[in-house]
């Protein structure tokens, strides 16, 4: 198991630091200009410039920048702008030189937007998901079975964000149904921060929930037909106890497996949601940054993105070794 | 005739018609599985629908010119003459227009429409064609040469597959643009076509990492076969090998990954054009038509439902109809 664990640790921290030689060879090598690129080309002083290059010691060869970026992540570094000198603290992501703050600040000030966002999503999806997978797995064949199945593929085939966008027009503006999406913080004003949450999570749930449902329908149908299922049914134990109880057991193993890359998946992907519901979460953190050439930030959120999926890529193969010995030998 | 030595030749000389059965038209012979797939796909009522579908989108996209030339409109003439000074359309749908005109600018929505076909499509299938290719060359060379080979290419697998593809996606193209000059000397033309090709690349580098590991999967069974075994003992060269020997048991999964990923790519493009990292004007495209609708669409409905409907539609059929692929090849998947 140690040995297991040990190899899946390397492999996973071999991505994350090709991720990171990626994206600074994308960032840093490929632009003729970076520092032009970074000062945008509409109001950039030679001052400003010269700053910026020697902020970012590009006069120096690549190795030793990347070096220094490196360093910056594990130890943090200091910026000037302006003649004041900043620091930016140990996880040093680069520093923005468009919002004069570190890159870290700007994401770690994004990031409960978006984590709320994924973690109402994760509780509507699993709840909802699994109870019509195993509702339909119930009914096997059923009309009832057969109406949900090919619902949920006709809604799954329908792109995300056309379904959120007319959501979001037409139940929330023009019909207002559902409440408008906005960004409160919970510590502020609770009910609040739930109502201005509640449609995206609404939507995201609902609109995702159609492949988990799917899954679970497929691994809880395999699940109600082995024999331990028919010797729980002989015992004379009740259908509720036998489908929540005993299959829904592992008949969840699956889903699971899906549901952490899932969410470290979407982490990411809800950019469409913030860009729709106008939530200030970490991909409207991108888009802005892309609008007005920040490629700090636009680096700096990549990387977050991938280690954080590169982690739950880690977690869930552990926990699957957990379940399934077999997985250790292959 | 003694025990132990069985005469296989008895049975044929006393009936030689046995060897080679006589066939008449109606008997049912030897299909290949693509033969007996696309047979299944031609009685299935879905596909056929989303086939046709498709079809008329692709031959949309394809007589673009001559419909917008049939309607009398092209797609960059400003009708300024038929908008209020709000920038809202004096008119609806007429002769003329047959879907009417663009709020603020005034051209033509119908011509706008088809031509937005084009780009979709094309980046969709280019895209498949390209990533299906590295993907297939990939896994075959991955599961078949084995040892170092198939360490690095299923590591660069385990990579492509954890990058988050739509950061990424919107990350490449002000790079990419700069590599350029940056998107402020870039004419409208040039920053247009710069983003076309970045979005092919970019759906191409993420969609054949998924491939290669199914098509390594099936290699690292089919090449313990005898009929590999065969070839390989008889001298034939490696490369014969995995195109002639390999490949043509590979053509289920390379079907069903393509027709599933056309999609995919479609959504793919109108949704980065949508936040503004796809194609841009003066390119139509429905993503991006989608994005500036949406300050409109109260005013002119229309405006927003066009490329909606465009979207939906085709993205609807398409994986449908790669849905019922899937099936077609693999019964055991059918509900």
């Amino acid at each position: 198991m140690l040995y297991f664990v040990a190899r899946r640790l390397v492999s996973a921290l071999s991505v994350v630091l090709a991720t990171l030689i990626a994206t600074f060879a994308l960032f840093f090598i490929a632009p003729t200009d970076p520092a032009a690129a970074i000062c945008g080309e509409r109001n950039c002083t030679q001052q400003r410039y010269e700053e910026i290059t020697k902020n970012l010691n590009l006069d120096r060869p690549k190795v030793e920048q990347f070096a220094d970026y490196t360093i910056g992540i594990f130890a943090g570094r200091d910026f000037t702008t302006s003649g004041v000198t900043q620091h930016c603290a140990a996880p040093c992501l680069g520093f923005s030189f468009k919002n004069d703050r570190p890159v870290t600040e700007l994401i770690g000030s994004r990031f409960p937007v978006t984590l709320s966002l994924v973690l109402g999503y994760a509780v509507l999806v699993l709840t909802i998901g699994v109870f019509v997978g195993s509702m339909a797995a119930k009914r096997r064949g059923s009309l009832g079975d057969r109406a949900l199945m090919t619902s949920t593929l006709v809604v799954s085939s329908v792109p995300y964000y056309i379904v959120a966008l007319m959501v979001a027009l037409y139940l929330t503006i023009v019909y207002p149904i559902l409440p408008r999406g906005e960004w409160t913080p919970p510590s502020e004003n609770f009910g609040k921060f739930i109502a201005g949450l509640l449609t995206p999570w609404l939507v995201l749930g609902i609109y995702n929930c159609t492949s988990y449902a799917r899954y679970s329908r497929g691994s809880m149908v395999e699940t109600l037909s082995e024999d331990y299922i028919r010797t729980a049914r002989a015992k004379g134990l009740s259908d509720r106890v036998v489908t929540y109880k005993h299959a829904l057991r592992s008949g969840l193993i699956p889903v699971v497996t899906i549901f952490g890359l899932d969410i470290a998946g979407s982490l990411g992907g809800a950019i469409f949601t913030e860009r729709i519901f106008d939530l200030p979460g970490l991909g409207q953190l991108v888009l802005d940054s892309l609008n007005n050439y920040d490629l700090p930030v636009i680096m700096g959120t990549v990387l977050v993105a991938s280690v954080i999926i590169v982690a739950m890529n880690f977690l869930v193969d552990i926990g699957y070794s957990l379940i399934d010995p077999r997985v250790r030998l292959s | 005739m003694s025990i132990g030595s069985p005469d296989s030749t008895v049975g044929v000389e006393d009936h030689p018609a046995s060897a080679e059965p006589a066939r008449t038209a109606a008997t049912p012979h030897g299909k290949s599985p693509s033969r007996i797939a696309f047979d299944r796909l031609r009685k299935d009522r879905v596909a056929v629908i989303c086939a046709s579908i498709v079809l008329f989108f692709v031959l949309v996209a394809i007589f673009a010119p001559l419909l917008s030339k049939l309607e009398g409109q092209d797609i960059s003439t400003f009708n300024t003459q038929q908008i209020d000074e709000f920038g809202y359309p004096t008119i609806g749908i007429t002769a003329d227009h047959w879907f009417g005109i663009e709020p603020k600018t005034g051209r033509d929505n119908f011509a706008r429409w088809v031509y937005g076909a084009r780009p979709s499509l094309i980046i969709a299938f280019l895209a498949t064609v390209v990533g299906t290719a590295i993907g297939v060359v990939m896994g075959l060379l991955a599961g078949f040469l084995g040892g170092w080979v198939d360490r690095i290419i299923s590591w660069l697998i385990d990579f492509v597959l954890s990058l988050p593809f739509l950061l990424f996606a919107i990350a490449l193209v002000p790079i990419v643009e700069s590599l350029r000059g940056g998107s402020f000397n870039l004419s409208p033309e040039d920053q247009a076509n710069i983003r076309f090709y970045v979005l092919i690349f970019v759906l191409a580098f993420f969609g054949w990492a998924g491939l290669a590991r199914i098509i390594r999967g099936e290699v690292l069974s089919l090449r313990e076969r005898e009929f590999v075994l065969a070839a390989k003992a008889i001298g034939v060269p490696t490369w014969q090998v995995l195109f002639k020997e390999l490949l043509p048991n590979l053509v289920a999964p390379i079907v069903i990954s393509a027709s599933l990923a056309v999609p995919a790519y479609v959504t793919a493009e109108a949704g980065l054009s949508f936040l503004g990292v796809g194609l841009v004007e003066p390119k139509p495209s429905w993503g991006q038509t989608i994005a500036v609708a949406t300050n409109w669409y109260k005013a002119d409905p229309l405006y927003l439902w066009l490329p909606v409907i465009g979207i939906t539609a085709l993205v609807l059929a398409l994986a449908l109809l790669g849905d019922a692929i899937r099936d077609a090849f693999d019964p055991k998947t059918r509900r």
